[in-house]
């Protein structure tokens, strides 16, 4: 599933730092987010996305690694 | 032969010290579908990294698919700032689109997890591709069975 997604800035704008996130790529959007990994993904599937991408917004700590 | 491009994905990052205003990085990410042999699938996010000897992702990632880590093999692995992460290993086929897929034999630490994406390393990725950055146009491209 080739995605087009080449900015996650904006998808994860006011989504707290550390949380994982669910996005749709068909709606190019965050459906989900949370600190739980798998209740994000609950939810997201809950939502009708069965495979969401999901990534983590990036927190002071992590933020630059090498 | 499978060959594609694919771009790099900008990231914010927020402000801290070094970085007052935060900062927008540029990274050579991609996505990935992760299955496990148990038929369970994720979508997230890979990192080419060279100077990662095997495939390595978030331990979140391995709940995710359901993997049997308690009765996996183990090791620990190092990196930048930490060292002995409990590594669980298995099998997973790792689909990047664009008829790039592959099997490897992955870890799953929760050293990954404050990242929160996966590393493309040496085994099962760059043993059998050729990787090259163009990073002033923002783009990579990978080139599967090499040579």
């Amino acid at each position: 599933m080739p995605t087009t997604i080449a900015d996650l800035s904006n998808l994860l704008k006011g989504i707290p730092s550390g949380a994982w996130v669910a996005i749709s790529e068909r709606q190019q959007k965050a459906i989900a987010f949370g600190v739980d990994a798998q209740a994000v993904l609950n939810e997201a599937r809950e939502k009708g996305e069965e495979l969401p991408l999901m990534v983590r917004v990036p927190d002071q700590q992590t933020a630059m690694f090498l | 032969m499978a060959k594609a491009t694919f771009p790099y994905v900008a990231i914010s990052l927020p402000p801290n010290q070094a970085y007052p205003q935060g900062a927008t990085v540029f990274r050579p990410v991609t996505f990935a579908t992760l299955t496990a042999t148990n038929g369970q699938s994720i979508r997230c996010t890979v990192l080419p990294d060279s100077g990662a000897d095997a495939c390595l992702f978030p331990l979140s990632l391995a709940i995710l698919l359901k993997l049997d880590v308690l009765n996996s093999p183990k090791a620990l692995t190092g990196g930048v700032g930490s060292q002995a992460n409990l590594t669980y290993y298995d099998t997973i086929t790792i689909d990047l689109g664009a008829g790039i897929s592959f099997s490897a034999y992955a870890g799953f630490t929760q050293g990954m997890d404050p990242i929160g994406l996966g590393l493309l390393g040496q085994a099962g990725f760059f043993e059998k591709r050729r990787v090259e950055f163009l990073h002033a146009k923002k783009v990579f491209t990978i080139e599967s069975n090499w040579p």
